[in-house]
Order: structure tokens, then sequence, then C-alpha cells
């Protein structure tokens, strides 16, 4: 019965149910397909000459008169809490100023969702619209990453997106120097942000910027673990920003390490009503939704307000530092023998050990249309029936509303602790 | 190496039939695949062309949010079934940097094995990933070649013949285009038929259920139709980093590349995509704004509503074209 339960939302919908469909879908736009209203055919002609996609990239460039006082200012994408990451990298490593990002509003995913495609992943158009933010916040170079899937080609299109609309930055884009050797990566950086960074401190810097994401990541771990315990509520949501609000301010890895130890031995103390055998979930899914609170609605806060125990093994720790995917496939040998794109490896594994752990259900997270991640379900279907434990599998647009979010993870959850209960 | 290890080796040595799914890279690499097993003395047997049926049972085996080309191919990896002793399904990832495929081809191997958990075939596969795993498409195949009982050497002339023959297949199809454009190019304006060029992924236009029936619409309504992939792709290659830096995949970039190299000899474009395809979700927004002073009409066909509908959006393309080259109002 629970098996069922699971799996429905990965089953074919009955075609001849339309019109209860149809009813369903306004209610719940989680379940919502994002297609359906967009026409299936559009005609252009824009008269011209067929021009490159970054066609104003060779455009000169007003010199702007050297002036070394004045700092290039640089902004990231808002990716959860590596904002401080981000930050202290442009600071630390790249010798620049960072722009600051408030939250972002729900404005700020429409104007990205806006001027992209609507058939484009959610990540797309939530960065977009970070970028326009950035830009209207003054930053003059905006940084985007290389990825193996549809990421690889974000920073292009949303450079001539972005210039489409009249803006003027410079884009450090990673995937254009994506295969090259190492000192391609300081020479980008070097033309686009500051041409005197220091290598000797820039090399540094980053050995300690690693150090940090390790130490953002191991916090966040922890703080997952056991939120959903608190007595006071609250409490571990307030110790956790003043531990951000530490690290924002670190500028070596004495402190980095200091802020680290003080933040953790804050995060102990705090009280804690912990049942004998509690509810754990494991979130898996892919590396921005799952990650990023705003991207997935703040499914983790949901689930702690619920009293739940989490866990994710996806982070940049993970993913990015230390990933070995041909160890992790090895371990998930009976399910998989080949890569199947970017984080459905690691999909699989978190899942399989969570499994193994006993815990009491996974969550898996992706923005629609995901490929790799769609791929990695047939395998999490089979490791919830080789294992019984219930998967909810969650697929996020632009458009996936907080109500719907809600009925479906109390279901779940409640499910969950009826099968624990018995 | 000892004998033992050569012959641990030799999984597929006992495979006879090998079974190829009509369905995405099929239409790429079909003269290539046949050509190597039965130079290695193999049967090949590729499964019938697409129809309703196929999508329908394909459809039931995939998530729903699978891509409509993936859906076909479950459909036809299931009309193999039992009819050969092993499915090729190959892992292909990337010949090289910017010249990848969807993740979609890396995970068919694994998809095919879970999704027919209950029936487990036997699958023959290579993963081709040069970029970073260093693996190169002829050591996969020779690698491939052995795994089936061939020495090195077999193996390797076997895979020289397939990648000959593959290319003398594109070329032939290359010139014949060629020469139609040329011919059709040379007729006076008032009597020369709209050139129109189909641009997606040969999976989509070569299709018997998805891409056909807009080849013949468009036939029937006395075009000249064009296909991206009949066109030389290493020029189109090189000519698409012209447009763009970044593109990670090849197909995409043959296409854009022939869009740039035809240009003065067409009338149209038209762009089909199956719903929801990935790299068509970028890269045909940028082909919309960028490819500019052409008439482009942009078609998408998913598993519920297929080609139907979409003859008239072809109709009206077509009069906008015909209205356009006696001077109309789409002209500047």
């Amino acid at each position: 019965m629970n098996n069922e339960s699971n799996r429905q939302q990965s089953e074919e919908p009955n075609r001849k149910q339309t019109a209860l469909n149809a009813v369903q879908k306004a209610a719940d736009t989680l379940k919502r397909r994002y297609s359906d209203e967009t026409p299936n055919a559009s005609i252009s002609f824009i008269p011209g000459t067929p021009e490159a996609l970054r066609a104003h990239r060779n455009k000169k460039k007003q010199k702007k008169k050297a002036d070394r006082h004045a700092r290039t200012k640089v902004a990231f994408l808002r990716y959860s809490y590596y904002d401080i990451a981000f930050k202290y990298f442009v600071e630390q490593v790249l010798d620049a100023d960072y722009v600051s990002l408030p939250e972002p509003t729900r404005r700020t995913l429409e104007r990205g969702a806006q001027h992209s495609n609507d058939f484009v992943c959610a990540p797309f158009k939530h960065i977009l619209g970070d970028y326009i933010e950035a830009l209207e916040r003054g930053a003059d170079v905006l940084v985007q990453f290389a990825g193996p899937c549809r990421l690889g080609y974000y920073g292009e299109l949303q450079e001539s997106i972005l210039r489409d609309m009249g803006y003027e930055f410079e884009m450090l884009n990673f995937a254009t120097v994506t295969g090259k050797p190492l000192q391609k990566y300081l020479t980008i950086c070097k033309e686009k942000v500051n041409p005197n960074i220091s290598i000797s401190q820039g090399v540094k810097q980053f050995l300690a910027l690693f150090k940090m994401i390790e130490c953002l990541d191991a916090y966040n771990d922890a703080y997952l673990a056991k939120a959903g315990f608190e007595v006071e509520h609250g409490s571990f949501k307030r110790a956790r920003d003043d531990f951000f609000a530490d690290m924002r301010t670190v500028t070596n890895l004495n402190q980095i390490t200091a802020a680290y130890k003080q933040g953790m031995s804050v995060l102990r103390e705090l009280p804690v009503q912990e049942p004998a055998d509690p509810i754990r979930i494991g979130i898996v899914g892919e590396y921005f939704t799952a990650v990023d609170p705003h991207s997935n609605l703040n499914i983790e806060e949901k689930f702690i307000d619920m009293g739940v125990s989490l866990a994710r093994y996806l982070n940049i720790t993970h993913r990015n530092l230390h990933y070995n995917e041909e160890n992790l496939r090895r371990g998930v040998g009976e399910y998989v023998s080949y890569d199947m794109g970017p984080t459905s490896t690691m999909t699989i594994a978190a899942a399989k050990s969570y499994a193994e752990k006993g815990f009491d259900g996974i969550v898996h997270l992706k923005s629609s249309g995901c490929t790799p991640e769609i791929d990695a379900m047939p395998v999490l279907q089979r490791i919830s029936s080789d294992y019984h434990i219930p998967i909810l599998y969650l697929s996020y647009d632009s458009q996936t509303s907080d109500t719907g979010l809600d009925t479906r993870l109390e279901a779940f959850y409640d499910m969950i602790a009826m099968r624990k209960a018995r | 190496m000892s004998p033992l290890d050569l012959k641990a080796q030799a999984e597929f040595a006992d495979v006879q039939t090998v079974g190829i799914p009509r369905a995405l890279l099929y239409f790429r690499y079909k003269t290539m695949w046949r050509t190597f097993f039965e130079e290695l003395g193999r049967t090949v047997v590729v499964s019938d062309k697409s129809d309703r049926s196929t999508l329908e049972a394909g459809a039931h085996l995939s998530i729903d949010e699978c891509c409509l080309a993936s859906k076909l191919y479950m459909g036809h990896v299931a009309s193999l079934l039992g009819k050969c002793d092993a499915i090729f399904a190959p892992s292909i990832d990337n010949l090289g940097n910017f010249k990848g495929f969807c993740t979609k081809f890396q995970a068919l191997p694994d998809l095919v094995a879970n999704t027919f958990i209950a029936q487990r075939p036997r699958i023959i596969s290579c993963e081709i990933d040069r970029a970073d795993s260093h693996i190169k498409e002829q050591e996969a195949y020779i690698d491939l070649g052995q795994k089936l009982g061939a020495t090195r050497k077999e193996s390797k002339k076997a895979y020289a013949a397939a990648v000959r023959a593959q290319a003398n297949s594109d070329e032939k199809r290359a010139r014949k285009q060629e020469d139609l454009l040329k011919r059709v190019s040379k007729m006076p304006e008032g009597e020369r038929p709209l050139r129109i060029l189909l641009a997606a992924h040969p999976y989509v236009v070569h299709d018997d259920f998805v891409g056909s029936p807009l080849v013949d619409m468009l036939k029937e309504m006395e075009t000249c139709v064009l296909f991206a992939d009949r066109h030389n792709h290493e020029k189109a290659l090189e000519k698409s980093f012209e447009f763009s830096d970044t593109l990670p995949w090849i197909v995409n970039r043959e296409i854009i590349g022939t869009i740039l190299d035809l240009y003065d000899q067409i009338d149209g474009i038209v762009l089909v995509s199956a719903f929801p395809c990935g790299p068509d979700s970028m890269t045909n927004d940028a082909l919309m704004r960028c490819i500019k002073g052409k008439p482009i009409l942009s078609l998408t066909v998913d598993a519920q509503s297929g080609t139907a509908g979409l003859e008239t959006r072809l109709e009206s393309f077509v009069d906008i074209l015909r209205y356009q080259q006696r001077g109309g109002y789409l002209h500047e």
C-alpha cells in the first residue's frame, strides 16, 4: 500500500481523466507540466542579417580611464548560503568588491522567467532574475560556472539575453575556458576583474575558500540533523544566522576555523528534545533545486518544522571538492554501470545509503525537465521497492506554489509517520 | 596478458543477433553501427519504423517528464525484446569539449537496464567520453569489438570500415542535397519553389511518426525541403563556433552551422523540437533571436498531440514565405 502511494507520482496519468486533471492542476501546480498553455508553434521574423550569439562581445568598449582606486564590482548568482563563499572569493581571491544581493522576492523569479524561454530549466530563470538585480545594484562583472549539462550553456545565453535587454557589463564565464589549463582561468579573472591579482595571496586564499565551504557544509549537516528537535522554536535558525554572519566577516584561514569552532559549539549547546527513534528523511536531487531554499520553496525548513531529522549528502563539498564519481558509482554497481550526468550518480548513491541506514523516507528534488535527474528516477523506483522506502518525487518550475507543496509534504509526512508507528 | 584474461573480456562472444532501436542516435550512426557489427560477423536487427503504438508503448514505460524522442526509444527497445540476443545501447557522452551530447545518451544503457528490470535483456554497450575520461570513439569501439570476441586487429578493421561507410553515406546524402539546392536556386525567381530548411535533431526529423508527416506536408505544398543533417558535418561544426563559444552539444552545433552555411540559399527555417528537449530549449531560443533576416517557424511536438494540428501552422508559414517572396509585408 505504501509503495503504491509513493509511486503514484511517477506513474503515467490516465489520459481519459483530462478534465479531472485540469481541476487538480489548478489546485496543485507541483504536478503541472510547464507547457500546457504554451503554443506548440511560433513564427518569428527579425529583419537583418545573422548575428553571433554574443554579437556585442567584440564591440569596442569605451575605455574607462584607468583608475587605480576604482575596484571592480563583482556579482554571483544566488545559491543557498554559498553567497558567503562567493563573497570571500571576490574579496580575498580576486581582490575586488562583492555585490551582495538581498533576499530574492517573487519578482526576482518573475523577471527571470519573463526573459527566458519557457522550456528552459527553472535554475536558469532564477539566475537570470538574480543577474538583473545584481546589474541594477551596480555590478560590473557577473560570474557564471561551467557544467556538464545545460548549465554549461547558461553563461553565454544569459549574457546574450541581458545584452539584448540593454545592460552593459562583463561576464566572467568559466565555461569559456572548459578543458583549458589552469593558467587560462587566472587569465580571464585578470582580464575581466582585476589585472593585479596577487598569485601567492590568491592561491592561499583559494585554499582557505575550500576550507570555508567545508565548514559551511559541515555546519549545515549538523543543523539539518538536529534543528527539527529544538526546544525553543527558532533557536537553531538564529544560531545558524549568527554563524553565517560571522563567516561573512572572516578574512583568512585562521578566522574561518575559529568561526566554525565557535559556531559548532553554540549549535551543540542548544537544548534539543530528540525522540528515541526520530523520523529521518534524506534529500537527494539536482544540484541547484535540491540545495537552494529559494528554488525548492524552503523544503528543509518545512520538514524541520514538522520535527524531522534531515540529511542531504549533496553539497559543494561532496559534489565538487571531494568528488570521485567513478568510486561513488562502484558503490551502486547493481543499479548503474555508467555516469548518467551531473548529479545522477550522487542522487542514486545517496538514496541507496539513506535506504541502507534505515531512513524513513527520501525526497527527490529537481527542476522540471532536468534530464539527468529524470533518468535517475527509474533507479530510485528500484531502490524504493528493494529497500521498501517511500520516495517523494518533486519537480519544480517557475510557477510551483507553496500551498501545492505543503499539501504534498504533509501527506508524505503522515504516510511515513504511520508506517513508523506500525 | 594471459589467454584467460582475453577470454574473460569477450563477454559478448556468444551474441549472434544484435538489436538496434530505430531511435535517437540511430539516425546519426545507422550505417556505422550496422557495418561494424556485420564486419564482425553479427546479424543486425533494427526495430520497425515508429508509429503510434511505438510511442504508446514507450510512453507507458517512461517517466512522464521524459522527452518524446526518449519515449519512442523505449518503445523501440520493447519491440526488440525476444528478437535479438542483445540490444546495442552505447553510452555516448561527448567527442571532446563543446562536442557533447544530451545527457540522455550517456544514460541509455542504464535507462534500458532499469526500465526493463523484469525482462533483464542483455545490453551491449561502450562508453565514449573524450573530454573527461579521455575515451575516444575509436577506442570505445575497438574495445567493444574485442568484447564480441574479435582480436584487436579485426576490431580495428571493423571500426575503420564502419566509419568509412558512414562517411560515404553522409557524403552521398549531402551531395544529393547540394545538387538539388543548386538546381532549385538556378531557377528563375517566379518559378522557384520555396527552399525550406528543416533544422532539427535527425531522430526527430527522420522519425516516421514525428518528422516524416511534416516533411510530407511540406512537400505537398510544393516546397523544396532541405535537411540540416544532410550537410557536411565538419564544416557545419566549424562554422558553429562563429555563432557560439560554449554551446555544449555537437548536434545543435551542426544545425546552427548548417543554417549559417546555407543562409543565402534558403527562404525559411523550420525548427522542430521533441518536447521537452533540453538542448533545444536553449539553442532554439538563441537561434530565433540571432538568425535575423529569415522567417523561422518553431514547432514543438509532444507525446499527447503528436503532429496533429501542425499542418495549419505549416500552411500559414508557407503562405507567409510566399507572400514575402512576392515582396510582401515582411520585407524590410
